[in-house]
């Protein structure tokens, strides 16, 4: 696990539709040490999927720039984990050999790279499904492969873009539940982005809260671990500290 | 009497689960009993359409001398070489002009230029370059194989969510062996698309050269049969012609599309 550094970043795009350029993102610094977990909120076109992507090396930037473990970022790759709101599951693989794509890409051999995916599965629950296809399980169940795909890989850092946002309310309290108690065992370093105040809240260390492409605030978040959501519901903290971030999220 | 029915329907839907064959013949019984009797109640003379058993006894015989099988091997020789070749240029031409922006807009217009000279309209020109042989027959069917192949493979490249390429690539995934894990199986149920329609077309091609410039085959046999006024002998070959199609569908297509894009739930059964 690295850490990110992310210095003056700014992206500026041609609006083919518009006729005139557009920035997304402008001059944003985010300094994410090895091990953290840092949500990111905002309203929807303030600039943080595509500032997940610049990380991902999905598009390229255009103007400052984002560091992993001291190296810059060029094009994607496999330092950098990603996990997609959409899952992203390949449908011609069966979930034990979705999880296992990344250690084979690396030339990991057949034996050791399925072991390394049972036991990751395993973590996330899901050791019943792994001979079966994406599209024989639940949206939930597809999203929890989605995060040990990527975690399997080992990455350096891990980007997670509204991950929960298209599964139900229940099954999605259960995820989160499940992504604190995995990321406590694993202690990867995490960008999670949502417009989910209460969700960035319960699982961050640090919420980031961004408006038109900048940081808007950073509000560290000291709520005691393990976090489930029967103790938090009612807790004085937690709820102080969601209207907080809510309150700059509506004002953004 | 409703229950009666349902009853035997529902007895009727049990065996074709454990039999399929049956279910594929049954519905040809009736087919072949209107046929049996209006050919038993001499509404057209005999000459202009022979009944069910002459054609069966035709057939016995034609397979005694030894000319069916051969005729019924030279056509699915050609039939298999001339796919082959269509297959193996077309799928990568369709993954090199659905991947790249620039194949597309240089190739694009001549596919479609190129796809509307139907394949027959070759044949004039093929016969004064390449004579009555198996080079014209095996241009003309690689020739219609092509173009469904490769219309419905850039179709299913292009079809493959941008997600689906960044998560091989967030996952180490090289750009060539993105061509292997992500382009291939994605576009996969849209190249069988492409197959089913290309062998399709090329069969009728092969059969329609076969009349033309053949000196063997079923087209041959069907066009040689009205020289000689045999009647029989055409219908012999189209029914042949619907058969073997219905078995290189049910044998080799549909297992196919069964064992993929329907497993990995891309295509609804």
């Amino acid at each position: 696990m690295k850490s990110l550094t992310i210095r003056n970043l700014s992206k500026t795009y041609f609006d083919v539709h518009a006729g005139a350029n557009v920035t997304a993102v402008r001059d944003l610094s985010l300094e994410v040490p090895a091990g953290e977990f840092v949500s990111i909120v905002g309203p929807s076109g303030c600039g943080k999927t595509t500032l997940l992507n610049m990380i991902a090396g999905f598009i390229p930037h255009t103007g400052g720039e984002i560091l992993v473990g001291g190296r810059p970022v060029k094009g994607p790759g496999p330092d950098r984990g990603v996990v997609f709101q959409s899952f992203a599951l390949f449908p011609w693989r069966t979930v034990l050999d979705n999880v296992a794509f990344g250690p084979k890409m690396r030339g990991v051999g057949r034996a050791e790279r399925e072991k390394i995916a049972l036991e990751y599965l395993e973590l996330a629950k899901l050791s019943e499904a792994a001979g079966r296809y994406p599209n024989e399980l639940s949206g939930g169940m597809q999203q929890r492969v989605g995060v040990v795909r990527a975690l399997a890989n080992d990455p350096d850092v891990l980007l997670m873009d509204e991950p929960f946002a298209s599964v139900d309310a229940q099954t999605r309290m259960t995820l989160q539940e499940e992504l604190t108690r995995i990321w406590e065992q694993k202690r990867p370093t995490v960008i999670f982005i949502t417009h989910d105040v209460a969700e960035a809240v319960f699982l961050g260390n640090r919420v980031v809260a961004l408006s038109k492409g900048r940081v808007l605030e950073e509000i560290a978040v000291d709520l005691p671990r393990p976090r489930v959501w029967d103790d938090l519901n009612e807790d004085d903290r937690f709820k102080a500290l969601s209207g907080r971030v809510l309150q700059l999220v509506r004002s953004a | 009497m409703t229950t009666l029915l349902l009853r035997a329907w529902s007895q009727y839907l049990r065996l074709t689960t454990h039999w399929p064959s049956i279910g594929t013949l049954v519905p040809f019984i009736p087919l072949i009993v209107a046929w049996w009797i209006v050919t038993e109640l001499q509404v057209f003379p005999r000459a202009f359409l022979p009944g069910p058993a002459e054609v069966v006894r035709s057939f016995g015989s034609l397979v005694y001398t030894g000319v069916l099988p051969e005729y019924l091997q030279d056509s699915l020789v050609r039939l298999a070489v001339g796919s082959f070749w269509g297959i193996a240029l077309g799928i990568p031409l369709g993954i090199l002009v659905g991947l790249s922006q620039r194949a597309h807009k240089a190739l694009w217009p001549l596919l479609l230029f190129f796809q509307a000279i139907g394949d027959i309209a070759w044949l004039p020109i093929l016969v004064i370059w390449f004579g009555y042989g198996l080079t014209t027959m095996t241009v003309v069917i690689v020739y219609t194989v092509i173009f469904p192949v490769v219309l419905n493979t850039v179709l299913g490249v292009r079809s493959i969510p941008i997600t689906m390429h960044r998560a091989a690539l967030s996952l180490g995934a090289s750009r060539i062996r993105m061509l292997w894990e992500v382009v291939l199986p994605g576009a996969l149920p849209n190249i069988m698309t492409g197959l089913r329609n290309g062998l399709g077309y090329g069969w009728r091609a092969l059969i329609a050269t076969e009349i033309i410039v053949g000196t063997s085959g079923i087209g041959f046999l069907m066009f040689d049969a009205r020289r000689a006024g045999s009647v029989v002998e055409i219908l012999l070959g189209m029914i042949i012609l619907g058969t073997l199609w219905y078995i290189v569908d049910s044998w080799i297509l549909a297992p196919i599309e069964r064992a993929t894009g329907q497993r990995w739930g891309l295509v609804t059964k």
